[in-house]
């Protein structure tokens, strides 16, 4: 059967569909406690369009492994993480989540540096738009993910998340995705 | 992954639809192996993402929201056909008097305080969704070239797999607006637009009080299998 085909999920999206809780990947609902494993940090950014303006209202899901490298359904696979979080952008297009800092695997493309996978939503986005953000971390292991080796290398620092200092204890990172236009953010077809 | 077909995606920049071409990307999308980190998904998302809001239309108990009431139903599947059981199934549309319930909606068309305008559902073993609500109207798109969207749901599907996150719309069958409409348009290919309209169900089927109509979505990645 052929998929049924995308459309813009356009400017409504229920604001109630956000709960208190779905930002944070380390809690599986909102009344549960925060996983114990592995680093807790907080991943910010800024959405722009072209011209640099703030992308409003747009809907980012986050997608990662666990502390571990681990993925939901893996047999050790922290229980307690849920793999996947849901932030909308604010009225200067800044968005948040908290999370885990994602650990290392290995799978059929090979090695893969410390990421995480970003969906994002919009009005005027026909289809959904995807990415990789790669955290900070050795040299080599950058140099040796296949993902990262398929964006021109000009274009690679674009990907990486940028420390930014701590907050509440936690590690800040900080993401910005430009959708259009000037140092535009490498998306990915799938 | 497979390569889809030509046409079933939307095309931009939509006529019409400024944002269509401030917002994609103007450089080529880079393809990718699929790997671990796309076949991989939330368990259990219900957890987080609550269904249990399927009735849109009594948000106060006892008084029904204003316009025809509508069952809409349908199987969420995967691209061999299997039900996809466990998937979460939001929903939301405008009133009756194509009005959304959202700060972003300035029209001057009434709201209505006995519809919600939203909803979650969790599919069952056989990949059935199920809501009940009313039939939306039609609205005009503040634009400089002001174009009318025909009656519509917006729909948000999570399935097992990041690759099978969908978000789309559906569309009513026979209505005039549909031919006009620059978003279902942006897709190139008939039959994937067809794809989009719901089936008309005879009343006898529905029962006295609701009109009723049917509606199946697919979802991409045949590889994934739903997690219990
Ligand atoms: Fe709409």
């Amino acid at each position: 059967m052929f998929p049924t085909s995308q459309q813009t999920i356009g400017p409504f999206f229920p604001a109630e569909f956000f709960g208190p809780a779905d930002h944070d990947l380390t809690r599986v609902s909102a009344e549960a406690a925060p996983t114990r494993r592995g680093e807790a940090i907080l991943l910010r950014g800024r959405v722009t369009r072209q011209g640099g303006l703030p992308c409003v209202n747009a809907v980012l899901e986050l997608w990662q492994a666990d502390a571990a490298g681990r993925f939901a359904g893996d047999a050790d696979a922290d229980p307690d993480f849920l793999f996947w979080g849901r932030a909308r952008t604010d009225g200067d297009g800044r968005y948040a989540f908290r999370t885990v800092l994602p650990g290392r695997f290995a799978d059929q493309l090979g090695p893969r540096a410390s990421h995480a996978n970003v969906t994002l939503l919009g009005s005027g986005l026909m289809r959904r738009v995807l990415t990789t953000l790669f955290f900070p971390r050795a040299a080599e292991e950058l140099a040796a993910d296949p993902v990262l080796a398929l964006v021109p290398s000009g274009r690679r620092p674009l990907l990486l998340a940028d420390p930014a200092g701590e907050e509440d204890g936690l590690r800040v990172f900080r993401f910005d995705i430009r959708l259009r236009g000037t140092d535009e953010t490498p998306f990915f077809a799938v | 992954m497979t390569a889809l077909p030509e046409g079933i995606e939307p095309e931009v920049p939509v006529p019409g639809y400024p944002n269509t071409w401030t917002h994609t990307p103007a450089q080529p999308l880079l393809p990718r192996p699929a790997g671990r980190t796309e076949m991989a998904g939330p368990v259990r998302l219900h957890r987080k993402l609550v269904p249990g809001a399927v009735n849109l239309a009594e948000a106060t108990p006892g008084r029904p929201a204003i316009g025809q009431l509508m069952q809409i139903g349908g199987r969420i599947l995967d691209e061999a056909g299997r039900p996809v059981a466990g998937a979460v199934v939001e929903l939301w549309q405008a009133n009756a008097a194509g009005r959304y319930a959202h700060a972003n909606d300035g029209s001057a068309a009434p709201l209505d305080p006995n519809f919600t305008g939203h909803g979650r559902a969790l599919t069952d073993e056989d990949g059935r969704y199920a809501f009940t609500t009313i039939k939306p109207g039609a609205y005009a798109v503040p634009v400089q070239e002001t174009w009318w969207r025909p009656p519509h749901l917006h729909f948000s599907v999570h399935g097992p797999s990041c690759l099978s996150r969908l978000v789309t719309q559906m569309y009513f069958p026979g209505e005039p607006l549909n031919a006009l409409d620059r978003i279902l348009n942006a897709i190139p290919d008939g039959a994937a637009r067809s794809r989009m309209i719901a089936r008309f169900l005879p009343p006898p089927s529905v029962g006295d009080f609701f009109l009723g109509f049917t509606h199946d979505i697919v979802l991409r990645g045949r590889h994934a299998t739903p997690e219990a």
